[in-house]
């Protein structure tokens, strides 16, 4: 047995490990020690200047600015994704005529570019676009916005397109979780007279736990890596409104400004870790007692 | 009012509001493609109006002004090749991760598992690019990609393979078969559906992705299709007829693999990531 085992050789696993670490793992740990340089692209001196990088992230209006956008953003479709994706998935796990045809309309948009869906919904949101026109010609006036333009909804609206978006990723994979789940729980239910809502939470979700966690970690990781949506829509603006982590480390990039750029990456990174794996292992040893 | 009638009910008034909740989804892509055979000055509407006439000339434009065979080259060249690379390196890596039950093989797998969570570093990405002399290539981009994407195919590759019974290795050992034979001649054909889950799943993710190009890709010759399109869309601001069939051509290639490859996405993502 002992023979068998160590003819498994590690050199199989040289080259996804190299490819991964060498353009990964060390610029990774490279940010961490950049971040406390004084880094610029007209500097070639590098001068370790302890947590200053981190201290004017914190004074600078801008990038708080961008952290709480970012987190904004990152709760928002949390939420968003995973309640509407939920609900597509029960309701098209019922047996409905059209549940094919649904299912692949759902899914549909998170097949498509982050670009293409903003670019695409660009126009539809200025204040004379489509979704104002369709507001007004079912007398809804009143909602009827500056969707882009306005500083106060501005990432809020981003984050909706995101929903509308990736939704039905989500619902592909609540779907998956949901057919994975026995029919006689269903039954049994039944017999013992308990109403589906009672069905739903003491069966369905408790037994869904392995597709819910993914996909809070999904939508969480994905959420505060937020770049692409923010950059073809408004660039970070109007002014700076709509400014996230990921656009402002391209800002910095841009200005030549690498150490407060790989802090605010660096920052990021530690962020995304200290929320990610405590979830993650909670929601692992959740898993396993039910 | 029986129980199965009550049930029928309300699986209509279900289907019913999910078809109206469904239009939220087609009518913003219904408008897109109606757009893209429209005039310039029709399509300004943005509304869901059959074109007058199909203008496929919109098309003919869009591969012609915006250069875009080019770019389609390089987006298939990008995409192939760091697709088949992670799909090699990750396969082989996540067999042996899969079969070593060792404290350093648990740590190994880790070590790639952090991938899946952490965000990547990109101005120090850009220095080590830069020192190791192919910043601005499209062979920096690939190895980028095959890197990006090596957390999530081990995760689906191994959790996989540790369905296959380890037995039928073991008759291959003792019958004189070396590691590479096993995992060529025994594994990879077992793990096939999966290849095509990952190669689907990395090769959209791939084609649709604009950021590595963004920060990476900085000679227009080796752009790929959406970041040609972001380059067109400033361009042609006021021509949206073009830039919607720019945005229906950049679509179209993993549309038509999602049409193919539909049943192992959803498998996959059964297999990776409910059961996993």
């Amino acid at each position: 047995m002992k023979r068998t085992k160590n003819l498994y050789s590690y050199y199989m696993i040289f080259p996804a490990l190299i490819i991964y670490s060498i353009f990964f793992v060390v610029p990774a740990l490279a940010a961490f020690y950049y971040s406390f340089t004084d880094w610029r692209l007209d500097r070639l001196e590098l001068k370790f200047i302890g947590w200053d990088n981190f201290q004017k992230i914190f004074s600078d209006k801008t990038l708080i600015l961008a952290l709480k956008n970012t987190a904004i953003f990152a709760i928002v479709t949390v939420v968003g994704k995973n309640v509407i994706g939920l609900l597509l998935a029960v309701g098209l796990n019922m047996r409905l005529r059209t549940k094919n045809l649904l299912r692949a309309i759902f899914y549909s948009p998170s097949i498509l570019s982050i670009l293409v869906i903003s670019i695409l919904f660009t126009p539809m949101l200025r204040t004379e676009g489509t979704i104002n026109h369709l507001l007004e010609s079912v007398g809804l006036h009143s909602l009827s916005q500056a969707w882009l333009t306005n500083p106060s909804i501005v990432i809020w609206t981003i984050a909706i397109v995101s929903i509308w978006q990736s939704a039905g990723f989500q619902m592909a994979i609540y779907l998956a979780g949901l057919q994975s789940i026995s029919q006689e729980y269903y039954e049994a239910a039944k017999i013992d007279g308990a109403s589906s809502w009672r069905s739903f939470f003491k069966i369905t979700l408790p037994l869904l736990l392995p597709a819910i966690n993914i996909n809070l970690m999904l939508t969480l990781i994905g959420g505060l890596k937020v770049f692409s949506e923010v950059y073809v829509m408004t660039g970070g603006g109007p002014g700076n409104a709509s400014q996230v982590v990921g656009t402002i480390i391209l800002r910095s990039f841009g200005e030549g400004n690498w150490g407060l750029g790989t802090a605010v990456n660096t920052l990021l990174f530690v962020v995304v870790t200290i929320i990610a794996i405590p979830l993650l292992i909670f929601m692992r040893r959740k898993e396993v007692t039910e | 009012m029986g129980y199965t009638r009550k049930l029928a009910i309300r699986n209509y008034i279900v289907e019913g509001f999910l078809i109206l909740a469904s239009l939220i989804v087609l009518l913003p892509l219904v408008i897109l493609i109606f757009g893209s055979f429209k005039t310039s000055a029709e399509v300004l509407s943005f509304s869901l109006s059959l074109p007058e006439t199909w203008q496929f000339s919109n098309y003919v434009r869009v591969f012609q002004e915006g250069g875009l065979s080019r770019a389609f080259f390089n987006s298939i060249l990008i995409t192939g090749v760091s697709s088949i690379i992670n799909i090699v390196a990750s396969s082989a890596a996540a067999f042996i991760l899969a079969r070593r039950e060792t404290k350093l093989s648990g740590t190994i797998y880790m070590y790639f598992f952090m991938g899946l969570i952490a965000p990547m570093s990109i101005i120090t990405t850009i220095r080590i690019v830069q020192a190791l002399g192919f910043y601005g290539s499209i062979t920096s981009v690939i190895l980028i990609y095959a890197a990006l994407n090596t957390a999530f195919s081990v995760f689906l590759y191994s959790g996989f393979i540790k369905t296959i019974p380890r037995a039928l290795d073991e008759v291959a050992f003792l019958e004189g078969a070396s590691v590479f034979g096993v995992f060529f001649r025994i594994v990879t054909p077992l793990i096939l559906p999966v290849n095509a889950t990952v190669a689907i799943m990395v090769f959209m993710s791939v084609w649709n992705d604009i950021t590595i190009p963004v920060y990476f890709l900085t000679d227009s010759s080796t752009w790929t299709m959406p970041l040609s399109i972001y380059n067109f869309y400033g361009k042609y601001s006021r021509d949206w007829n073009l830039i919607f069939a720019n945005l229906v051509l950049t679509s179209l290639p993993v549309f038509i693999l999602y049409l193919f490859g539909q049943k192992y996405i959803v498998s996959g993502l059964t297999a990776g990531a409910v059961k996993g």
